[in-house]
């Protein structure tokens, strides 16, 4: 029996040519495989993913706005919020499903030769698409609002990427973290919950109600940096603080490889564990 | 030529966990971080070694929990060994938890693309072998349905024939035979044999001996983590044969006419070290032993003949007596007696032997209690030869 394949490949090198094309097959194919399943049984499909954060909108912009009054300094109130709902969500839901990746993907560890280290980028990648996918809602929701829109925002890719390596940052770590004690997934959805709290999504950090003693809080959360430069380049026409995005690098290019080592480390354990 | 799988001095040590193990974040906390350490280690498997040229299929052989799955396991690179070395030359497929990784929301072909790229080809590969791999699992009708309306067959079928279709440099398989009816089998048997044909190495595990003396070109028996033999499929898995017949016929109670009822076969080593009778299963070739059969009659019998044979792993009987032979009469009475078979040197060649004990009438017409390799014995002796007997013996010069 003769085969189009029998002809052999042999890997020895990790980053061959062939290697970084199956890397990327295997990444498009894992992602796609992520949004066919969560799309195959619903009726709406992608309209869901844009459902949900404008639902959130509208419960949230009710209670802060009008209940609470936290919006009343803040331009483009509803560009603002949605946008702040936008990219945490993104990382939120990203962070919480790296949490369950290697406990609930079994068969995909047990594959010899699998590269487990790709499962947490995959689940930020599909992150990443919703967020992308959502985009055009904010553009609508900003034309509503009059909201210019500037040169600015071809830096757009350039928060995205930063995003992209500080929630992997976490996601490596998580991931690992909930084979061994596996109830982490249950705690971090309070912790997430409560982060969301602490980033100025519905209110502003101008805000003279935020007592003092919290402010350090804000000044050295990466999540904060982030948001803020976002917003500078979608609604305020600015370029992003320098100085912040300096930070923010430098806790990536320290979080990234300390995450991702105790993730190898632990990795040798997963096939035992799960 | 290299070989494409080296394994030397391979062994796997787990951790046995403590029972006060926290398995949740919260009960690490509540004990205040404690006990997270893992104690008792456990010897899975120790002391492996083999090698496995391209085109060779190496035959793997155990009963469960011989240490099989964890040396595919570390073989296939997923678990790290303790100690020792894998070396694997090329691609590794696996014909392991076939279909597990499948959704049952996507559909067959959806499936099989995103296993065909996990299990290691390209996207272009795996477009390039797709028609091939419907066309083996005989799915072309259904290959556009969703997977949760495929029959458990299907699903294996499927699963089978993209794993298959990877074309690796060394495939592992886990009991492969166990998928589909039995055409499908002898179709899955053709694509390995003509993957091995093609410089593919293959590790096996298998329950069925028949499966490796007939298929493989080496042969590994697994026994308790350890090697209990490697090398000639034909050799090791007849030993491994008389080795189960062994085990499962010694569970077997025949029952007899029961006048006489055997109760016990015990060896004594000989010449005695004391007074005392100190029972053992082993001795060492070459010293003398004494086996004492207990029995318990209903009734008076005049003239019994006791056998007992010894027989080897094989099923072999390499030594067998009577009472008759040496003329020695016995007669029971009622109630507990003994009789003991006392042999000077019992010059077999080392290993596990089974013992035989009969009670039969001497012309052989009736038996009363039959106990058929129901004792095991073993015998020590150190030269590492491929022998049955070992005679006190010399060389000399003339």
């Amino acid at each position: 029996m003769t085969h189009p394949l029998m002809s052999r490949h042999r890997v020895k090198i990790p980053f061959t040519r062939r290697q970084l094309i199956y890397y990327w097959d295997l990444l498009s194919e894992l992602v796609g495989r992520d949004l066919k399943i969560l799309y195959k049984r619903s009726l709406l499909g992608v309209a869901w993913t844009l459902m949900s954060p404008l639902l959130q909108l509208l419960v949230f912009s009710v209670v802060f706005q009008q209940i609470l009054k936290t919006g009343d300094g803040i331009a483009h109130y509803l560009s603002y919020a949605f946008s702040g709902l936008l990219i945490w969500n993104w990382t939120q839901s990203a962070l919480f499903q790296a949490t369950g990746l290697i406990t609930g993907n079994r068969p995909l560890i047990r594959q010899p030769n699998f590269p487990v280290p790709m499962l947490p980028i995959v689940t930020v990648t599909t992150g990443m698409i919703h967020f992308l996918l959502a985009l055009p809602a904010l553009a609508v929701i900003m034309t509503i609002d009059r909201v210019s829109i500037s040169p600015t925002i071809f830096l757009l890719p350039i928060l995205l990427g930063l995003q992209f390596a500080l929630t992997l940052s976490f996601a490596y770590p998580l991931a690992a973290l909930n084979v061994t004690f596996r109830d982490t997934q249950h705690t971090l959805g309070v912790i997430l919950q409560l982060m969301f709290y602490l980033l100025p999504v519905f209110y502003s950090l101008d805000d003279r109600l935020i007592p003092a003693f919290i402010r350090p809080i804000y000044e050295y959360n990466p999540f904060v940096i982030l948001i803020e430069a976002y917003r500078s380049i979608l609604l305020k026409s600015a370029m992003p603080s320098a100085s912040g995005l300096m930070v923010l690098g430098i806790i990536i290019l320290t979080l990234l490889p300390v995450g991702y080592r105790i993730f190898r480390r632990q990795s040798e354990r997963f096939v035992e564990e799960v | 030529m290299k070989p494409a799988i080296v394994v030397e001095n391979l062994g796997k040590c787990y951790r046995r966990t403590n029972t006060h193990r926290p398995r949740t974040f919260m009960e690490a906390a509540l004990q205040g971080f404690r006990g997270l350490r893992n104690d008792y280690p456990f010897w899975a498997l120790e002391d492996v070694n083999f090698a496995v040229l391209p085109g060779q299929m190496l035959g793997v052989l155990g009963h469960n929990g011989a240490g099989k799955s964890t040396l595919l396991q570390l073989v296939s690179g997923m678990v790290r060994p303790s100690v020792g070395s894998v070396h694997v030359a090329g691609r590794l497929g696996a014909l392991l938890d076939i279909g597990a990784g499948f959704h049952p929301d996507l559909t067959g072909r959806e499936n099989a693309q995103v296993s065909a790229i996990v299990g290691g080809l390209t996207r272009r590969e795996a477009q390039k072998t797709f028609a091939d791999i419907v066309e083996f699992a005989e799915l072309e009708e259904f290959i556009d349905n969703p997977l949760r309306t495929y029959s458990t067959g299907m699903q294996m079928r499927l699963g089978f024939s993209v794993a298959i279709h990877t074309v690796p440099d060394v495939l592992l398989v886990d009991e492969f035979l166990s998928v589909g009816d039995l055409a499908f089998q002898s179709k899955c048997l053709d694509r390995i044999m003509s993957l091995k044909n093609n410089g593919c190495a293959i590790v096996l595990i298998s329950h069925n001996p028949d499966q490796v003396k007939t298929l493989c070109d080496q042969a590994l028996w697994l026994e308790k983590g350890h090697v209990k033999s490697y090398g000639d499929p034909d050799l090791i898995s007849t030993r491994y044969t008389g080795k189960m017949d062994l085990k499962s016929q010694a569970q077997k109670l025949h029952t007899y006419s029961q006048e006489i009822k055997i109760e016990s076969v015990k060896a004594i080593k000989i010449p005695q070290e004391t007074d005392r009778y100190d029972y053992t299963e082993s001795i060492d070739s070459g010293s003398g032993v004494k086996f004492i059969i207990r029995y318990d009659s209903t009734q008076i019998i005049e003239n019994v003949a006791f056998a007992l044979s010894l027989c080897n792993a094989d099923g072999q009987i390499v030594f067998n007596t009577q009472t008759g032979t040496l003329k020695f009469d016995v007669s029971v009475w009622e109630g507990i007696g003994e009789i003991a078979l006392t042999i000077d040197r019992l010059d077999l060649a080392g290993g596990q032997y089974f013992i035989s004990v009969g009670a039969f009438a001497p012309d052989w017409s009736k038996t009363y209690d039959y106990h058929w390799q129901r004792y095991p014995f073993s015998i020590h002796w150190t030269p590492p030869e491929d022998s049955l007997l070992n005679p006190p013996l010399r060389w000399t010069r003339i």
